[in-house]
């Protein structure tokens, strides 16, 4: 009896811990919550915009020091804890379970906070360091304080959860918490790395932002004018020039003259900086489809152009290698590794292998075999010449690419038993009957997927592009990072990123409902 | 089902020409860049191609040339560039660093998004799947911002923390079907005698996927040493802290006011063997990590 007298005191004295566990979360809650009103409130660029009355740039200054995934996450953190709060003095078990682990994590990220604070401080003794480090001292107490805090919430919780919390913990909800905690580094990677880049472009694209700006220069928020500016377009009518008697001019090549654009719509057009891009004439008249940004449009057009032949070619000669490879020789393994190498080896390095292959003169090796053969002069300059720069281009991917498609159409072979085949030939259907009747149904989602993915890198070819053709040909990948980087246009570079991105969206909604490709 | 031996005498030298055309097809380029990294650069430059070096050196690789302007002997060839060096330390580095990562954080949620039971796990794949088509480019500029903030623009650092974007999910969506492809009666076992969960994980189903985990790593590896855009717009500006991939686009080489054929092609040839020794010894297992994704799922 004494035993359980003395433990029944001990649990009586101790039903202040959980209480204070419970204090401690409302308290994480409530103060998150406080703390964003606080930095909202004090930011000085938001207050600067408030006392200017201007509601677009009080949203902008807000976006953009904090986004909208932060204040979101910070308030959807800061109900959980409250609510976390409230179920502990409910004495929740499952709850407390979770409770266990989340002190877990925040004890940990304290720990790391404690480690970055110092590597921080013991930098900035450096004299070539900007850092201001004056709060850093209270920074640190409060930081190894709040660690000890968690600390001995989490080992008391995780010790006595059982004896003072109600319920039932199934396998379930064990599961759940094991798999959360096994997430953690992954939706952090996906938060931090992905998530707010994005945000933070797409906000940016809304902007007028640029990197070498000087002091008085303000960001100012534009709205859509960069998606207009990038992707602005109109398309008019030109009559042909008319000579005294109302017919139409003939010029020296025997066709009509027209009209220009520029000449006859005014300073609309001049002053958004439209330029033609495509013209097309029907008798007296032409049509022309003029864009605000012809860069753009012809990275448009080469994308696009690279990414169907490429795709289709590799699929139909990845095809017939798949067929041919398919069947157990001697040498396969050589084969398959031969196959890959070219995926192997970085994009940049085959580019190069071939440019110096591809030498305007006798020395590449390209002009020296199509001389031997009878076919040219053996001074074709693939790379320069405007009419042979996107095959080269194409060339280099279907090399590069191929064997892999191949191999992965291959895989899918692999999967097709072979006694159709014999029955097929018993009953006296050809092969060619036999691949596009039976082979070719049965490989559709290892070609759905391969035909995705493809797609998919083809539209965000960069690297070929940018080694081969540098800025004589861009595609939207290149013409991306040029605008970043030569030209410094932050806000007009995040525009096409995002434009990009929604291209791509596209492309992929249209392959999965067109091929339907499940995952499940 | 009789056939004339003729005819598959026939089909047979075609299926054998076939399977030499396309080796010749993938691997001439390779065979070039070894021939012409033994060329001196006089041979390279000038027609007509010379498919056997006729005038041997290994000067592409270690070898010396008189400065025209000074009239030194300087040390010429790609062993002799520190930038070349210090590009394949980098890359070795960022490369390695980043699969261990990815390896680490990939193996614990492929586990609980393959095996485990629990609300929102549908929507932790298809944002996983989704983050395997993200374009990178799109994020560019916010990338390029946050790093210049972090004050890790122009090290190597910048690139360690984004090559997760595309590494992670990759690794998670390949080991995701290697762990769906183990028994279910491993975990029920274990559960009957009493493991929990994690334990589960640790002790028996990780091990088994020790050969999965290998290709995946593999894999990813190639990926990051390949990887150019993110290479090229964070770190290229810092000299030191190039990539090989990058170094070998901007290869200026050893002689000044030359552009370095042979030399590129060294560095070609220097980079390409490792890699092709790999893929030879690994190729099955490549191939088994690159359609687990495709044909399974």
């Amino acid at each position: 009896m004494t035993m359980n007298a003395q433990s029944q005191a001990d649990r009586q004295r101790d039903t202040q811990k959980p209480q204070l566990i419970a204090a401690l979360f409302a308290l994480l809650g409530v103060g998150i919550l406080v703390v964003l009103v606080l930095n909202v409130g004090g930011s000085a660029n938001i207050n600067r915009a408030r006392e200017a009355g201007d509601t677009g740039q009080i949203i902008l200054e807000f976006l953009y020091s904090f986004g909208i995934i932060m204040p979101i996450l910070m308030l959807g953190a800061g109900y959980v804890f409250v609510n976390v709060a409230r179920k502990l003095l409910a004495k929740d078990l499952v709850t407390s379970t979770w409770a266990t682990q989340i002190l877990f994590w925040l004890m940990v990220f304290s720990i790391i906070g404690i480690g970055i604070l110092l590597i921080n401080w013991v930098g900035a003794s450096d004299p070539e360091s900007k850092l201001d480090v004056s709060a850093y001292p209270y920074l640190l107490i409060i930081v190894i304080i709040a660690s000890f805090v968690f600390g001995f919430a989490w080992r008391w919780l995780s010790n006595n959860r059982n004896d003072y919390y109600e319920g039932e913990e199934t396998l379930a909800s064990r599961q759940s918490v094991l798999a959360w905690n096994l997430l953690l580094p992954t939706v952090l990677v996906l938060i931090l790395i992905a998530a707010r880049p994005l945000e933070r472009t797409f906000i940016a694209s809304l902007t007028d932002q640029v990197f070498a700006a000087s002091d008085e220069d303000v960001t100012e928020f534009v709205g859509f004018q960069n998606y207009a500016r990038l992707l602005g377009f109109r398309i008019d009518v030109m009559d042909c020039e008319r000579d005294g008697t109302g017919g139409c001019i003939v010029d020296t090549d025997g066709e009509y003259d027209y009209m220009r654009p520029r000449d006859v719509l005014g300073d609309d057009y001049r002053d958004l900086r439209y330029r033609s891009a495509r013209e097309y004439s029907i008798g007296e008249s032409q049509v022309v489809l003029s864009v605000r940004d012809r860069d753009f449009f012809n990275a448009i057009e080469n994308t696009m152009f690279f990414a169907f032949v490429t795709v289709i070619a590799e699929l139909i000669l990845g095809m017939i290698i798949a067929l041919t490879v398919n069947s157990n020789f001697r040498g396969r393994g050589i084969m398959r590794a031969a196959m890959l190498v070219p995926w192997a080896v970085p994009t940049v390095i085959s580019a190069r292998l071939w440019e110096v292959m591809l030498l305007d003169n006798r020395a590449g090796v390209i002009n020296d075999v199509l001389y031997h053969l009878g076919l040219g002069a053996g001074n074709t300059a693939w790379l320069a010449n405007s009419d042979t720069q996107i095959w080269s281009l194409i060339f280099v991917d279907v090399w590069k690419t191929t064997p892999f498609m191949a191999l992965l159409l291959l895989a899918g072979l692999q999967t097709i038993p072979s006694d159709i085949y014999e029955a097929a030939d018993v009953d006296g259907a050809g092969k060619i009957r036999q691949f596009f009747s039976m082979t070719l149904p049965m490989l559709r989602p290892t070609i759905a997927i391969a035909l995705v993915f493809r797609t998919l890198d083809a539209i965000r070819a960069f690297d070929v592009f940018d080694v081969l053709v540098g800025r004589q040909l861009q595609s939207i990948a290149t013409y991306n990072q040029f605008v970043l980087v030569n030209e410094q246009e932050f806000g007009y570079a995040s525009a096409v990123g995002v434009t990009i991105f929604v291209i791509i969206l596209i492309f992929t909604i249209i392959y999965v409902k067109a091929l339907g490709v499940e995952t499940e | 089902m009789y056939k004339n031996p003729m005819v598959e005498r026939l089909q047979k030298i075609g299926f054998w020409l076939l399977v030499g055309a396309i080796f010749i097809f993938t691997m001439f380029p390779f065979y070039w860049a070894f021939v012409g990294s033994l060329k001196p650069e006089q041979e390279i430059q000038s027609p007509p191609a010379s498919y056997i070096p006729q005038n041997f050196t290994f000067d592409n690789y270690s070898g010396e040339f008189l400065d025209s302007v000074t009239g030194e002997t300087k040390p010429k060839g790609v062993f002799t560039q520190p930038e070349f060096l210090r590009g394949l330390m980098n890359s070795a580095v960022v490369s390695g660093v980043t699969v261990v990562l990815a390896l680490v954080a990939g193996s614990f949620a492929a586990y609980a998004l393959g095996r485990l039971k629990f609300r929102g796990r549908t929507l932790m794949l298809y944002l996983v799947l989704a983050m395997t088509m993200f374009p990178l480019i799109s994020i560019l500029s916010g990338l390029f911002a946050i790093t210049r903030e972090l004050g890790v623009f122009g090290s190597l650092t910048s690139l360690i923390i984004t090559y997760p974007i595309f590494t992670l999910p990759f690794t998670v969506w390949v080991l995701v079907s290697f762990f769906r492809g183990l028994p279910v009666e491993l975990e029920q076992s274990a559960q009957v005698d009493g493991a929990t969960p994690f334990e589960t994980f640790y002790r028996i189903l990780l091990p088994l996927t020790a050969p999965a985990l290998v290709t995946t790593g593999l894999l990813a590896f190639i990926g990051a040493w390949n990887e150019y855009l993110l290479a090229s717009t964070f770190a290229s500006i810092n000299v030191n802290a190039r990539t090989v991939p990058v170094v070998i686009a901007n290869f200026s080489g050893s002689v000044p006011r030359q552009e370095p054929v042979a030399e590129i092609l060294a560095a070609t040839v220097v980079v390409t063997i490792p890699l092709i020794i790999l893929v030879l010894i690994f190729q099955r297992r490549i191939v088994e990590g690159l359609t687990a994704g495709a044909v399974k799922g």
